[in-house]
This record gives C-alpha cells, structure tokens and sequence, in this order.
C-alpha cells in the first residue's frame, strides 16, 4: 500500500515535472517583467494623466486625481502607470478601481441606474422647465380676455398711482 | 480683556437683534405707537455691538493672544500681519461673526434708508432680517464661539486638564504663553494668497445681501402690500447684492487658478457650486424683477424667486459649512449641521406659507396678461426657465443625486466637470442665445417681423466674426457654437448702445461721446445692464476658449534641456532650495518660456513645503491671447518634472469680471436727474 521511497539522488518523475512548471513559470514572469518594463518605458505622463483626469482622490472629496499630491494619489497614478504599460484600457482601469473602491472615485457613476440618474435628470428637469414654461405660455390669457382683480390693479408706485389720478381728473375737466 | 469684551458685545448684539424682533412684531400688531422705533433702535445697534465683537477679535489676531483657542488655530508667530487680519474670515468661528457683522452692516443701512419711504414694510421686513441676524448669532455664541479661551484645570484627570471654553472655569489658570506660541496651528495654507484677503468678504457681502430683498418680500407679504414696493426699495440691494456674489465667485476662480495648481478656475466642485445656485436665482430674479416693474405681471413669481434665492443662500451656506458635501454622516456629526438645515427649513417654509396664503387670496395676479411669445417679458421669462433649469441641474449633480446615492443605496458617488459641462453647455447657449434676442423685442408685443429685422445686423456682425475665427483655425462646431452665442450677446449689446447714441445725436443734436454720456445718465440701469452683458459676453468666450482649446503636457526634463508646447519652448535653467521667513521650504525651479525662438518670459514655478501640506504654485506668462502656464511637480538640480498648460483667452475671464463690475456700477449708482435746462431740450420735437 504505501508507495516506496525514491533513492538517493533519483527523482520521481512528477516531482521533476513541477520543477520544470516553477522554472517555466519563473521564466514567463521574467519575460513579462521584461516586456511590462519596456512597456512602462513607453507610457508617458501624459497617457497617465488621461486616465487620472476621470478619476478622483480616494482621501480628498472632490479633488480629481491628476491634481492631488497626496501619497494615496501618487500611489494611485503609479497604479494607473503599470496597469497602462499591461496593455490596459483607459476605461478596462477605471472599471477596475470602480469595482475595488466604489463608484466615488470616478466622474461620472458606472453603476447604470446612478448613470442613468446623473445624465437623465438633469435633461429631465431642463425639459420639464422648459414644457412648463410653454404650457404656461400658452394658459395665458390673450388681450382682453381677463379684466385684472380691482386689487391687482393698485397702481405699482405713489407716482403711477399720481398720474393716473391726474389722468382722470383732466378727462372730468 | 480682549475675549471679555468680545463676548459681552457678542451675547449683547444677540439680545438687541431678538429684541427688535419682538418690539417689531407687537409695533406691527398696533400695541403702543413706540415699540416700532424701539424696535428699529434695537436693530441699529446690533451694528456698533458686532463691530465692537469682530474689532475685539480682529485686535487679538493681530496682537497674537494665543490663549483664545480661534487664534491659536488660525494664526502662529509667522504668521504675516495681513494674514493675522484676514485670518478673522480663516475658520467656521471667525467667519460666522465676520458674516454676523456684514450681515447687520447690511439691514442697518437697509433700515435706515426704507425707514421713512417703506414704513408700511418695515414692522415686518425687521423682524425678518433681525431672526437671520439672531440665529447666526445664535450660533456664534451657543455653538461656535470664537472668543472660547485655553485653560488648565489641574483639579481635574490628565487627559482632561486642557479645555477650550468662553467662560472661566472654577480653578482654572491660564496656560504657559511659550507654549501656546509654539503649539499654534497657523492659517490653513490655501489661504494665504491674496485672493483670500477679498474672495470671502465679497462671497458673504453677495450671500448675505441677498437677505435684504427676502426680508422685504416677507415683509410683503405679511402686510398685504404686495404692489412693487418691495422691489423698489430692494432694487439696488438686489443688484448690490448680485455684484458681490458674481465678483466672490470670479475672485474665488482666480484664487483657484493661483493657487490650486490645476490649470483652472472652475472644477464644479460642490463648493463652488453651492456659491453659483444663489447667483442663478438671483439673476433670474434681477431680470424678472424688472418685468413686474414695468408691466406689474410675475408677482408670484417673482416672490417665489427671492424667497428661492435666500433659501439656496441658506442652503449654500449650510452644505458647505455643515460637511454635507463630505459626506451625509459627516453632516449628522457637525455640531452646525442640525441647527443650520433647521433654520433653513424654517425660513423656507414659512415665506412660503405666506406666498401660499397671499396666492389663494388672489392678491398676487397679474395687472397684465401676456399678450404675445415674442414680447420681452415672455423673452425674459423663458431666460428664467433657462436659470432654473441650470440651477435645478447643477443642485442635482452637486448635491442631490450624491446625497440621494448615499442615503438610499449606501453609496458614494462624485460628478465630475465632464458630465457637469455635457448638460450645463446647450443650457448656457440658450442663455446667451435669449441675453441677445430679449433686449431687441419690444414690452407687450413683438412681431416676428419687427424682431427679424432687428436681430438682422448684429447677426451678421456675429457671422462675421465666426467665419474668421473659424478662418484662423478654431473651426471645432462646438467652439464656434459657443463663441457664436456669446458674441451675438455682445453684438446685440453694443448695438442697442450704438442705436440709443445715434438717436439723441440725430434728434437733440448732440454730439456722439455727449449722446453716449447723456445715454447712461438717463437710463442707467438699461444701458448699465447692456454694459453687464458685454461683460458676460467676455467671460463666456473666455470661458469657451479656456475650456475648448487648452493644451495639458506634462514633461521631465533634464537641466537646459527644453520642450517644445504649441509655440511655446519651455527650458529648464535652474532649481533653487531656499527657506522663507514664515518657515516654509521653497523648491523653485527657474525656467525660461519661449515663443518662436524668442525669450518671452522668466518663470519661477515652485512648491510650497508647509508642515501641513504642499502647495504648488503656478509661474504664467500672460497674455491677452492666451496664458502660459506651468508648475512643479517634482524636481532637483539634475532634473524636473512640469506640467505646462496653455489656456486660451483665459484673461477674457477675469476682464469679463470688471467690466461686468463697471456696469453694474452704472446701474446701481443713483439716478442722475438731468438739468432744468436739458430736460427742457430734450421736450422739444425733433
């Protein structure tokens, strides 16, 4: 039943097998340390700050993260920095940081209803401003058709309300 | 002695302001012909007994009494003399009396002035200034005590032996002076810039002049005289009011662009945002203000839009003060959070109890219906569905939808500049679109016909001006849109101001500089607010520029090594370490700018080592075509890393500002009656 030990100096074969897994694993690590390096080397502050400019400090509100100097943001853009030069997308990373640290840390939400809640309100509401404008406009009374309230018709200052009290008396005279 | 006499004038100036609330009220009730002046006498005084207060803070800032704990925490002996003075307005305690005090300045000068021409409104517009008065107030004596002390109360266990309080406690001594100067804080470094000297002051002046025109409007409405008296005794303090808000926020977009080291001056951050919804209401209201003026029509509307505009004053002053913005459980620990949305509420609901009362009594209808779409009024009322509809936009992305997120479902959103501008930008458009068309249609009824002809020349001048900026090689549809919108403002502005001119020229006479000078002598508030449009017109295509064009790089560069940006070249000369006297380290770096191989300018970009944070300041080259701009993001003598950017017709932001300043200058200034002698010419036939 239990399997006989090996010999001095003499490998099983499965043991040699995970080896030659450890030595090709190290050896697709060291090319991608190699090529991830001579991909950091092609991304410029400039891409960095493309992808940080949609994003904001995780410690300071409301503070986009290309302008905050904050040892959290330095790290961040570093972040941004590697996950570039692996062949990342502007919007694979953004998705990324949403999903590990909320939908704060970004301009506009990913979550599709506080998206949709962003974008659509407002519009929402500028139409609804408008339309109520235009209903009203179109309520209004035409010339003539509603004699103005006794009350509504107080003159608007003492010097209005002078001259229409010398416009009646010169028709009386 | 200094926080003794601070304190006493400050519970005294609370006393006077809720005893001219009462006096008012039982004046206003008919009880006993005195208590009415009584009442005024009382508010008046709040005044000398909030200057004394602020005075007596003012004089322990400058003289470095670092016992009183607002001191200790705004200022240190580095502290320069004019940041120790602005350092009144540096922290929630100083600024809540600092605003107290402006805010009674304020109803002072508006009692004064309406006392004898409103006494109808003022048993009821008192009280109503004298309550806001009493709660800041309130606030600043119960909650927010500037004139608390540092004591050492040996009696008591270690961890509690230090306490800040306003009245001495029993066995209490007075901390070691050498330790108070070592400990003090300092004034937060984002402060120490200029702009702070007068950003604030202006913000408050804008915040809390608009109570004036609310006070009045309840007063209205609490009298039942809701003819336009109230709007004639707040005109001027509206259009004050409106000044100071505008320059508070053009001021707080140059202290940004100096000192936050981004490039810009509007983020659409929840501050500044909370700034710039008082200033959309109070516009709307401006414009509006003026059609019941002249036609006695939006009565309610115009009601509803003051007391909109205090209660989003209110509400300004509440989300940035209560750490709402933080975050809502942020808010439920601030000790101002509750009593401020309480008092916001209050104010709120019951000016529009009173409007609602009035309403259904009838007593707020028109004098006028409108008659055509076409006519001004209709114009102006459809530029006041544009206000509101920025302003319910820019609520909802900056405080709404965030809160709502929060509370609901337990999340943390942020609305960034992009998503603010993608609605913001086709509601502007159509602000500047109507600031031209409104002003070139008639009050009553406009025709189509009457109207095209009009709008014909300035649209042409604006075609004109398109094509050649898009000739010069600005043709993003975008940009020329926006550009297009805001020069048909000007345009139209400048020739209404040329028509006005060219009439009294040909039917008086006069020569043209004298047409233009008697023009804004006799209708200053019309031809003042063409002049406010033109400033506006200028911010709105510096806005477009800056926002459109501007060029962001970032480079390293090694020492004497240079860039080439657009047609700027930046090189790199030197880096100086050096220490300033307030103890701050400098890391400066000495660049030249360039522009088509020949030296334009000497920059010093650096960064600001604080104990408390870094702070990195711009070095710009500017001109009126655009600035040259760029910072320090890191860097040694061997090599240094700048952000550089190039904002286009950015000035156009900040000459906007003063011309918009000019013109409102003009309309607000007292009317100029003109001469005996030229009234008489100018009654004769042409």
């Amino acid at each position: 039943m239990n399997q006989p030990l090996p010999a001095p100096g003499v490998y099983p074969e499965r043991e040699g097998g995970a080896i030659l897994r450890r030595v090709v694993m190290a050896a697709i690590l060291a090319f991608a340390v190699i090529v991830v390096g001579g991909q950091a080397g092609g991304v410029t502050d400039n891409d960095v700050i493309r992808v940080a400019q949609r994003m904001y400090c995780p410690v300071c509100e409301n503070i986009p993260l290309d302008e905050c100097h904050t040892i959290a943001c330095i790290e961040w853009k570093d972040e941004i920095r590697a996950q570039l030069a692996a062949g990342r997308g502007d919007q694979e990373i953004l998705d990324d940081f949403v999903a590990r640290f909320g939908d704060h840390v970004v301009g506009l939400p990913q979550d599709p209803l506080l998206r949709a809640l962003a974008v659509v309100v407002p519009l929402l509401a500028s139409a609804l401003a408008l339309a109520a404008g235009l209903i009203a406009f179109r309520r209004f009374p035409r010339g003539g058709e509603r004699a103005p309230t006794p009350l509504a018709m107080a003159p608007a200052s003492d010097a209005e309300y002078r001259r229409r009290l010398e416009e009646d008396l010169a028709r009386r005279r | 002695m200094l926080a003794e006499i601070g304190l006493a004038s400050l519970a005294l100036a609370l006393a006077l302001a809720l005893y001219a609330v009462a006096a008012c009220l039982i004046g206003a009730r008919g009880t006993g012909p005195g208590w009415l002046p009584s009442g005024r006498n009382a508010a008046l005084l709040t005044f000398p007994a909030l200057l004394l207060s602020a005075g007596a803070l003012t004089l322990a800032l400058l003289s470095e009494q670092y016992q009183l704990a607002y001191v200790y925490s705004v200022t240190d002996p580095q502290t320069p003399a004019l940041y120790r003075f602005t350092a009144l307005w540096g922290s929630q305690r100083g600024s809540l009396l600092f605003w107290s005090l402006l805010m009674s300045g304020f109803a002072c000068a508006a009692i004064a002035l309406n006392w004898r021409p409103q006494s109808r409104l003022m048993p009821y517009a008192i009280p109503a200034m004298m309550a806001t008065l009493a709660f800041f107030l309130g606030l600043s004596l119960f909650v927010e005590n500037p004139f608390e002390r540092w004591w050492v109360l040996p009696d008591l266990p270690a961890d509690r032996q230090v306490a800040s309080t306003a009245l001495i406690p029993p066995g209490a001594i007075a901390p070691s002076e050498a330790n108070l100067r070592a400990g003090a804080e300092g004034l937060n470094p984002l402060l120490r810039h200029f702009g702070m000297v007068i950003h604030p002051p202006m913000l408050y002046l804008g915040f809390v002049g608009f109570t004036i025109p609310f006070a009045f409007a309840v007063a209205a409405l609490a009298a039942g005289d809701l003819s336009s008296h109230w709007l004639q005794a707040t005109r001027r303090w509206s259009l004050i009011a409106w000044i100071f808000l505008s320059l508070g926020l053009l001021l707080g977009g140059r202290w940004a662009y100096d000192v936050l080291g981004w490039g810009g001056y509007w983020g659409w951050d929840p501050v500044e945002n909370a700034a710039f919804l008082p200033w959309l209401v109070g516009t709307a209201f401006i414009h509006s203000a003026m059609i019941q003026e002249k036609r006695g029509m939006l009565k309610l509307w115009n009601m509803a839009l003051v007391i909109a505009t205090f209660s989003a004053v209110m509400f300004g002053t509440f989300a940035t003060r209560s750490g709402v913005i933080e975050s809502v459980h942020s808010f439920a620990r601030s000790q101002v959070g509750f009593p401020m949305l309480g008092f916001w509420a209050l104010m709120t609901l019951v000016a529009l109890a009173l409007l609602s009362w009035r309403w259904r009594r009838g007593e707020l209808r028109d004098e006028r219906p409108f008659l055509n779409i076409l006519s001004r009024e209709s114009l102006f009322v459809l530029n006041n569905v544009i206000f509101i509809a920025l302003f319910c936009a820019i609520f909802w992305g900056s405080f709404g939808l965030p809160i709502t997120s929060e509370l609901l479902l337990g999340k943390e959103v942020t609305i960034g500049p992009e998503t603010f501008e993608f609605y913001v930008a086709p509601l502007f458009a159509a602000m500047y679109l109507l600031m031209g068309v409104a002003p070139l249609s008639a009050w009553g009824a406009s025709s189509l016909r009457s109207l095209g002809r009009s709008i014909l020349a300035p649209l042409a001048v604006t075609g004109l001006c398109v094509l050649l900026i898009m000739l010069s090689g600005a043709g993003l549809a975008v940009a020329l849109l926006g550009y297009g919108t805001a020069l048909f403002a000007g345009t139209v502005a400048l020739f209404e101001i040329g028509r006005g001119a060219r009439a009294r020229n040909r039917s008086l006479g006069e020569s043209m500089p004298r047409a233009l000078l008697s023009l804004f002598r006799r209708n200053q508030r019309r031809y003042g607010g063409y002049i406010v449009h033109l400033g506006v017109t200028l911010i709105g295509i510096g806005v477009v520029g800056s926002t459109v064009f501007q060029t962001e790089r970032q480079h390293s560069l090694a020492r004497g090594e240079s860039v080439q940006v657009r047609e700027y070249r930046l090189r790199y000369d030197d880096f100086i370490l050096a220490r300033a006297s307030d103890g701050r380290r400098l890391h400066i770096a000495a660049v030249t700018v360039l522009r088509h191989g020949g030296e334009v300018a000497r920059l010093r970009p650096r960064i600001d080592e604080y104990p408390q944070m870094p702070m990195t300041i711009a070095g710009a080259h500017s001109t009126l075509e655009n600035d040259f701009y760029v910072l320090l993001i890191s860097g040694d003598s061997e090599r240094a890393t700048f952000r550089i950017y190039i904002n286009p017709l950015v000035n156009l932001v900040w000459w906007g500002g003063v011309v918009l300043a000019l013109g409102t200058a003009i309309a607000v200034y007292p009317k100029v009656t003109p001469e005996p002698r030229e009234r008489k010419r100018e009654a004769k036939p042409a």
